[in-house]
């Protein structure tokens, strides 16, 4: 005991050069509390809105710059890696798209996506009355801060512990996020609802499963773990059902079937802006640390696992592509588009070689990139009641507004996997190596799921080139310079990725180490 | 190790056993005079209403209340371990337990500015 | 080896002290602090009704034994023979288990105080302390919340409006006034370098803590007074606003139960602040200078000498004081509480890492000590707080001039800067002017 006490104390070695994104965006966030405190309602959105891209991009500039000097800090709790550099960064480009979709005020008339006020009854006079005010959700972009400086940690957390702290501080903004839409606002509290209720209950795995692998091993680093599975000698239930549990907490959080049920309620209900943020940001961290926690800690359980990831992955493969052929609405469509992609993403899990952690970085690249551009399409195309989602409202857009209509078309395509757009790469080096490491079955499923998914992406094509326009039917708003970006460097991005993938593909070899 | 917490378990069952006890008792010794006006809710001789205030709802500045303090109460905790070795770690203890308060503290000047502390 | 870790150590080996009594002198020490417990509250509800009197030149309860000493035992006795009555709109399981969840936390909190120091009982050496382990104070923080479960529950299994208001009010109250006392803990932790109550106590040989820490005393003399729900902070039993607050419902010994629990709380926080922040059991200064002062039983005396104190202090302001309105209080708890004791930790923890480099004295720390307590008087005298409410709420309601006695449909009194104008009844009216009339009213 009194060894214990006596033992020196010694200050834990933080490199704060590796980890300045993430105190750079955590402490944007803190002022961005303080703005929304202190700030006068008139001048909060331009405040914020300089913050968070300033924030954003001096995040940006330090990932980048400080990319390469691999560290494991914080003894032990966080390990900027390649991948974890590399998925950083990602993140850190996809949001300051999202940040123009969520910036954007002109396409409603009443103001930006988001509630003048979260906490007034829907439809009550006082809502008309804040609304009249032109009052908007501020409070937005601390939440969206804190949920980027979330999923930033969570992509270089290597004990379970900052794990799943990570996990909470991503989610929980998240949760009231998606809850602020200004229109049909019951729709948006719903989601919120349950997305609030099965995320907490997939927090709930994960945190049993940590505290099944900590009783394993004894410890809660993921490379312990790893070093605790390689001296054991025969099966254990404890790891097993650790290894479940945490599987299945992450499944939750990318949305593989079966764990997938929130996901079009919530991407339908939620603002447009926020789904594309979820659909983008959300998948690349959650896939990202799927793909750490399966190699760095239980890679050595592979026989064991990995039959399990074989049947979700061709389970959410088939079932959400053959869903989507039956959605009506084009945000439901994307949301199972975006479930039956987390499922071509677990063959580059199951994969576990170098070949697998480069083909899951090229992937979610493509994939963030298209969604949150499919996403800002989305929000342009409105009726009188707000967006316009029912496919039958999108009959004929092509002739109206043959450019919008033609970006869709490239980033639908580019979803379905067709040569020439970054989603043929994303999904060729994926199948590459899915067969290296031996899942050739998953990669046939997985092919043949393509096909089926190219059908409805192609069906809406033909919807908005071939059909004529109905009479009373949406129109394509033009959007204010945030929204018109995104979108476009988006579209362009998909195209260039599709035609030199060669630079994107290097990179994501030359970060594929993770180290432990 | 861990023999030190039975006595405490002693104490608590003691305490136990006498307040079973004890109200055990009373309805053992006490009168049984029935009486239907007893029965009813107390509200100072008027009928009573039929269900409590607002049927069982309350005023959401409780929940709010309830949800400052386990923002307050966790940062206490953290405190605890902290202060008791803090004379082991020296400065880095301090600079981090500055930025630690300093945040927390930023979310109370918000909840302080947008009346989450105002009763009326 | 520094000062520092020398402490740490030395704290170690007073906990070796505890774990290792035989199970029939832990018993045996249970039931002496259970029959302590019981025999102090019956004292002490005594002395607060005769103080009471005292300070309010009645006479108070003398008839029952020597002065009236057996009067609250027979009230114990008069409950138990009470008839008992469920309210037919209560929750009947919850309604039972609210009193007994108030009351053995408040008995539980007991097991970590130390009463002195090691004695001689039937023959084995032990300290005067059921037992002690590395987080006694933590332990005892959540214990002593535990209470609060107990008085939600029996406002909320009432079924009845009082209680369901009372038992809110008091649950916001209690929690929102154990974060202050919370944090008032964390200075004392941060120079005493323990948890333990029989560490601390040790730690308090040169110095109190209470003078060293003039700021955290202060604050967590008034989260005390605040977490017992006593006058001028006793709001849930606001008599003029709720009857009786949470046990308006309760009759018998399920009453007498929360009483209890009530006073034992109120001895509770008394012997924390005696053990945190006047020395414990230590005698204090002239009294320590006669060596067998901190030896033997008795310092179980000094002990429960200071313990009365604050006793006397919670009788003294009940019957001093006015009771606070609900906003005045909960704004004084978060808005002046809380942050003076974050920004008071602050500071301790600069002090501290000086100390511990050693260009600090303690006489330093009382310096700086008063300082803040002066400027916290300053500020309450200038009384900023509220101020700019006022302003504004007399600003948007302006005093009208005309005097309505019955605005709004009820009789109100005139307010500063109106004048009452007598009424004009038609029945005063039988002769002579309306002048003539109201001449008469004024003159009688």
């Amino acid at each position: 005991m009194n060894e214990l006490i006596a033992s020196v104390f010694e200050t834990p070695v933080i490199n704060y050069r590796q980890l300045s994104p993430i105190l750079i965006i955590l402490g944007a966030a803190v002022i961005s509390v303080l703005v929304e405190a202190f700030v006068p309602r008139a001048n909060r959105r331009v405040v914020q809105l300089v913050l968070v891209f300033l924030a954003l991009i001096t995040a940006i500039i330090w990932a980048v710059t400080g990319a390469g000097q691999q560290a494991i800090t914080g003894e032990g709790a966080i390990a900027v890696d390649g991948p974890g550099t590399f998925l950083q960064i990602t993140i850190l480009i996809v949001s300051v798209f999202v940040a123009m979709l969520m910036a954007e005020n002109r396409l409603d008339p009443a103001g930006d996506a988001f509630t003048a006020r979260a906490n007034s009854l829907p439809g009550s006079e006082d809502e008309r009355e804040y609304t009249n005010r032109g009052w908007t959700t501020t409070e937005l972009w601390p939440l969206f801060l804190f949920s980027v400086g979330g999923m930033l940690l969570f992509v270089v957390a290597n004990d379970l512990l900052i794990l799943f702290v990570a996990l909470e501080v991503m989610s929980l903004p998240l949760y009231l996020m998606a809850a602020i839409a200004r229109r049909r606002r019951l729709l948006s509290q719903e989601a919120a609802m349950k997305y609030f209720l099965l995320g907490a209950f997939g927090s709930a795995f994960f945190l049993y499963g940590s505290a099944m692998a900590y009783g394993f091993a004894g410890s809660i680093r993921l490379g312990d773990i790893a070093n605790a599975i390689s001296a054991l000698p025969g099966p254990n239930g404890l790891i097993i059902a650790a290894v479940a549990l945490l599987s299945v907490g992450m499944f939750f959080k990318i949305a593989a079937v079966p764990f997938h049920m929130w996901a079009p309620d919530v991407y339908v209900g939620a603002p447009s802006p926020v789904t594309a943020f979820m659909a983008s940001c959300v998948k690349i961290a959650g896939v990202g640390v799927l793909l750490r926690v399966m190699y760095v800690a239980f890679s050595g359980l592979a026989w064991d696992w990995r039959p399990l990831f074989w049947i979700v992955s061709i389970v959410t493969m088939l079932v959400a592509t053959i869903l989507a052929l039956t959605q009506t609405d084009i945000k439901r469509m994307l949301a199972y588009s975006s479930i039956s992609h987390a499922g071509f993403l677990l063959i580059a899990v199951i994969a576990l070689n170098p070949q697998g952690i480069a083909s899951t970085l090229i992937y979610l690249v493509v994939y963030a990139t298209a969604t949150v551009g499919a996403f800002g399409i989305v929000t342009l195309v409105r009726g009188p009641s707000g967006e316009a989602t029912h496919l039958s409202q999108w009959a004929g857009l092509g002739k109206r507004s043959p450019l919008v209509a033609g970006g869709f078309a490239i980033l639908l395509l580019s979803f379905a996997g067709i040569p020439l757009t970054a989603g043929f790469i994303g999904k060729f080096t994926v199948f590459g190596a899915g067969i290296a490491g031996g899942a050739t079955p998953v990669v046939i499923v997985g092919a043949v799921a393509s096909m089926i998914a190219a059908f409805f992406y192609v069906r809406v094509i033909v919807l908005m080139f071939f059909t004529d326009p109905a009479e009373d039917g949406p129109t394509v708003v033009t959007p204010s310079p945030f929204t018109g970006i995104a979108i476009s460097v988006s579209v362009i991005l998909t195209v260039i990725f599709g035609i030199f993938p060669q630079p994107l593909i290097e990179l994501a070899e030359k970060a594929s180490i993770f180290i432990r | 190790m861990g023999a030190e917490y039975i006595p405490v378990l002693l104490l608590g069952a003691l305490a136990f056993a006498f307040a079973v006890f004890s109200v055990t008792l009373a309805t053992l010794t006490g009168p049984k005079r029935y009486n239907r006006a007893k029965r009813d809710a107390y509200e100072c001789g008027i009928d009573p209403t039929p269900q409590p205030m607002g049927g069982g709802h309350f005023s959401i500045k409780y929940y709010l209340t309830a949800m400052l303090f386990i923002i307050f109460d966790i940062e206490i905790v953290f405190l605890y371990p902290w202060a008791v070795s803090f004379g082991l770690m020296g400065v880095f203890a301090l600079v981090e337990v500055i930025l630690f308060i300093v945040t927390v503290f930023c979310v109370y000047l918000f909840v302080w500015r947008r009346g989450g502390l105002e009763w009326d | 080896m520094n000062p520092v870790e020398q402490s740490m150590i030395e704290n170690e080996q007073t906990l070796t002290l505890f774990g290792h009594d035989p199970v029939w002198l832990s018993i045996i020490k249970v039931v002496g602090v259970f029959a302590l417990l019981v025999i102090l509250v019956l004292f002490t509800i005594w002395l607060e009704r005769r103080v009471v009197s005292w300070m309010q030149q009645r006479i108070g309860p003398n008839r029952v034994g020597p002065q009236g000493l057996l009067q609250s035992l027979m009230d114990g006795f008069k409950l138990a023979f009470k008839e008992e009555i469920f309210p037919t709109a209560a929750d009947k399981m919850v309604y039972i288990l609210a009193p007994i969840l108030s009351c053995v936390p408040a008995y539980m909190a007991w097991a970590v105080i130390p009463l002195g120091p090691e004695v001689s009982m039937f023959g084995v050496s032990t300290p005067l302390q059921v037992t002690d382990f590395p987080v006694a104070l933590l332990y005892m923080f959540a214990i002593a919340s535990m209470g609060i479960y107990g008085i939600v529950l029996a406002g909320w299994a009432s079924g009845s409006t009082y209680p369901l208001l009372g038992g809110l009010r008091s649950s916001a109250q209690m929690i929102s006034y154990e974060i202050a006392m919370g944090l008032s803990f964390v200075g004392v932790f941060l120079f005493a370098g323990t948890m333990s109550t029989s560490g601390i106590v040790n730690g308090q040989i040169d110095l109190w803590f209470g003078l060293m820490l003039i700021p955290s005393f202060v604050i967590y003399t008034i989260a005390m007074v605040g977490e017992t729900n006593r006058a001028p902070f006793d709001l849930p039993e606001a008599e003029s606003e709720l009857v009786g607050g949470f046990h308006t419902e309760y009759s018998t010994m399920k009453f007498a139960l929360f009483f209890l629990a009530e006073y034992i709380n109120m001895l509770t926080v008394s012997a924390i602040a005696t053990t945190l922040f006047l020395g414990g059991w230590r005698a204090p200064w002239p009294i320590s200078l006669w060596d067998g002062a901190n030896e033997g039983w008795f310092p179980i005396i000094w002990f429960l000498a200071k313990m009365f104190i604050f006793v006397f202090i919670f009788i003294w302001l009940r019957g001093t004081l006015p009771r606070y309105r609900y906003d005045q209080f909960m704004r004084f708890g978060w808005k002046v509480l809380i942050p003076a004791s974050i920004a008071w930790i602050l500071i301790l923890a600069v002090i501290r890492t000086l100390d511990v480099e050693g260009t600090w004295s303690h006489t330093a720390l009382i310096a700086i000590g008063c300082g803040v307590i002066f400027m916290l008087i300053l500020f309450f005298v200038r009384s900023r707080v509220g101020k700019k409410e006022r302003k504004k709420f007399v600003d948007e309601h302006p005093i009208e001039r005309d005097y309505k006695p019955f605005a709004g449909g009820h009789p109100v009194p005139p307010l500063p800067g109106q004048h009452h104008v007598p009424v004009t009844r038609k029945s005063n009216v039988i002769e002579g002017t309306t002048e003539e009339v109201n001449e008469e009213v004024r003159g009688g």
